[in-house]
């Protein structure tokens, strides 16, 4: 149960947004996007996985470069999203994997 | 050079690998080492998203060191299964180069 | 209502409470949607309800970021609501919903970064 784990508040959740905050704007947007946009993809690990604070820790090296966020991430900051989950299975690959699942067996 | 993205892909993993072969060394600084060599549409995106990749697939060594300038940053050695992935890596490099130098040479006879 | 006589066993049921008292949680409009992508995923497919947790819980996730940014639900769902459920599912058309989910991404970035600057 990942997800509302890190959602309901727990402590290293508001640790995250709390340092995602302290980001600058620009950063902070593409931050919010990203994962907006990954929460829909819902890559499997995303909930208590390193993906989320990996991509801050990420995000405050370029700060500390004095690189603004496109800089960093490229232009297509959907490309650099999929790249991050590249070999990670979806929720949706899961579903899809067990529904075969279900058909192998009833044809069978 | 410009667009080259298409026809890196698949041999930054290699070039990645051959940096931090080198010495243990962070993302940013492996993408400087990327621009300077001439591949300066390589973000320091692009070299994040390949080094998660190499941690995934255990090919690297991660120690998170303190930075003088900022965060602290992950830093990443090859362990053996890396070394090994990288002498592949080079091997087929060879492979592919020779073959179409091979046609280049002789066309499309 | 109804998905909850669709779902059996109570370890299944615990969960969908744990949803339930979630979702009371989301404002008015976040909560129809919820209500929205519920019956909408549920007939998804021959399914006892446990390989579709994940999807939900993923949804609901979604929607309580939404609303605690303060954000509209037509922000991130869109118009098609129904299509949207299809490609959290992974089912027929999600390739394009991804793509559509990426470009969104891009412009929302495009569009937000530019505000910024001006």
């Amino acid at each position: 149960m990942g997800i509302q784990d890190i959602i309901e508040g727990k402590k290293q959740w508001r640790a995250h947004k709390a340092r995602v905050k302290a980001l600058p704007a620009d950063y902070r947007i593409v931050y919010e996007e990203m994962q907006k946009y990954l929460f829909k993809v819902g890559p499997v690990d995303l909930p208590d996985g390193p993906l989320l604070p990996g991509i801050v820790d990420f995000f405050e090296e370029g700060v500390a470069a004095g690189k603004g966020v496109l800089e960093v991430t490229g232009n297509d900051v959907a490309a650099f999203c999929d790249g991050l989950i590249q070999d990670s299975p979806t929720y949706a690959d899961l579903y899809q994997a067990s529904l075969d699942g279900d058909l192998g067996k009833k044809s069978r | 050079m410009d667009d080259l993205t298409e026809m890196l892909k698949g041999t930054l993993e290699g070039c990645v690998l051959e940096i931090i072969a080198g010495e243990e060394t962070y993302g940013y600084a492996i993408t400087r080492r990327l621009n300077e060599l001439g591949f300066t549409d390589v973000v320091e995106g692009t070299v994040y998203t390949i080094l998660l990749r190499l941690e995934r697939k255990k090919l690297v060594q991660v120690t998170k060191r303190p930075s003088e300038v900022g965060p602290p940053r992950k830093f990443y050695a090859l362990n053996d299964a890396g070394r090994e992935e990288l002498a592949t890596f080079w091997t087929k490099w060879a492979y592919v180069s020779s073959r179409i130098d091979k046609l280049k040479k002789e066309g499309g006879r | 209502m109804k998905f909850w006589e669709t779902i059996t066993g109570s370890d299944l049921s615990r969960e969908w409470k744990a949803f339930e008292a979630r979702a009371e949680a989301l404002p008015d409009e976040h909560r129809a949607a919820w209500g929205q992508i519920v019956s909408h995923l549920l007939p998804h497919g021959d399914f006892t309800g446990r390989n579709l947790m994940p999807i939900l819980d993923g949804a609901l996730g979604l929607l309580e970021e939404t609303a605690a940014d303060g954000q509209s639900v037509h922000e991130v769902l869109g118009d098609d609501v129904p299509g949207f459920c299809t490609a959290l599912a992974g089912g027929e058309g999600a390739r394009t919903y991804r793509d559509r989910w990426r470009e969104q991404l891009n412009r929302n970035v495009a569009r937000k970064l530019s505000r910024l600057g001006g």
